[in-house]
């Protein structure tokens, strides 16, 4: 998430809004959001239904993976990483500027 | 003598074959590789949601369809809060 919030600025102007999910309450994503200095919203899916519709429900944590999606301005999946890749938001950020230039 | 040093080498061997037998190579593949292929791939819609954040004043409603046509969106699922990543 830190990694999100550096990159912010490169990913709000290329008109890309960064939204974090977990399973944890909304109050428990607010302190954690403070506390790492995040100012995008933190989004509480409790129960996990979104998590498991996005088939990103890991049964051994009986929480989610750590994943990215990129979604489009038409709702399409555009990039997806996983696990340990989905830290480095680098190619998020490299796939929202060459869709700027493209448009 | 040698003979000997012949034999501890086969027994060696023989165990090492044993340990790496195709059951424990399949475990050990598995282990290394990641879970399961993901349900939704490149391409596919992403499924709509309504979700909440706690602004520090009020619970907010955040859906996906409210940012289509305008803005692109990064959905970051992660573990748990505290934690790394």
């Amino acid at each position: 998430m830190k990694a999100f919030q550096r990159n912010l600025q490169k990913l709000e102007a290329a008109d890309t809004q960064v939204l974090g999910v977990s399973m944890d309450s909304p109050f428990a994503n607010k302190a954690f959001a403070d506390s790492i200095s995040v100012t995008f919203p933190l989004l509480s899916d409790w129960g996990g239904d979104i998590t498991r519709q996005y088939g990103v429900y890991h049964d051994k944590y009986k929480a989610a993976r750590r994943i990215n999606f990129l979604i489009g301005k038409d709702g399409t999946i555009l990039e997806e990483q996983l696990d340990n890749a989905a830290i480095d938001p680098t190619k998020i950020v490299d796939a929202c500027e060459r869709k700027k230039l493209n448009r | 003598m040698q003979r000997k040093a012949v034999a501890s080498v086969v027994t060696v061997g023989l165990m090492v074959a044993g340990i790496l037998s195709p059951p424990v190579l399949q475990q050990l593949r598995a282990e290394s590789n990641p879970p399961a292929p993901m349900k939704l791939k490149v391409g596919d819609q992403a499924p709509d949601f309504k979700l909440q954040y706690f602004d520090g004043k009020g619970l907010k409603d955040v859906s996906l369809s409210d940012y289509r046509g305008k803005k692109n969106v990064v959905l970051a699922f992660y573990v748990f809060a505290f934690t790394g990543g």
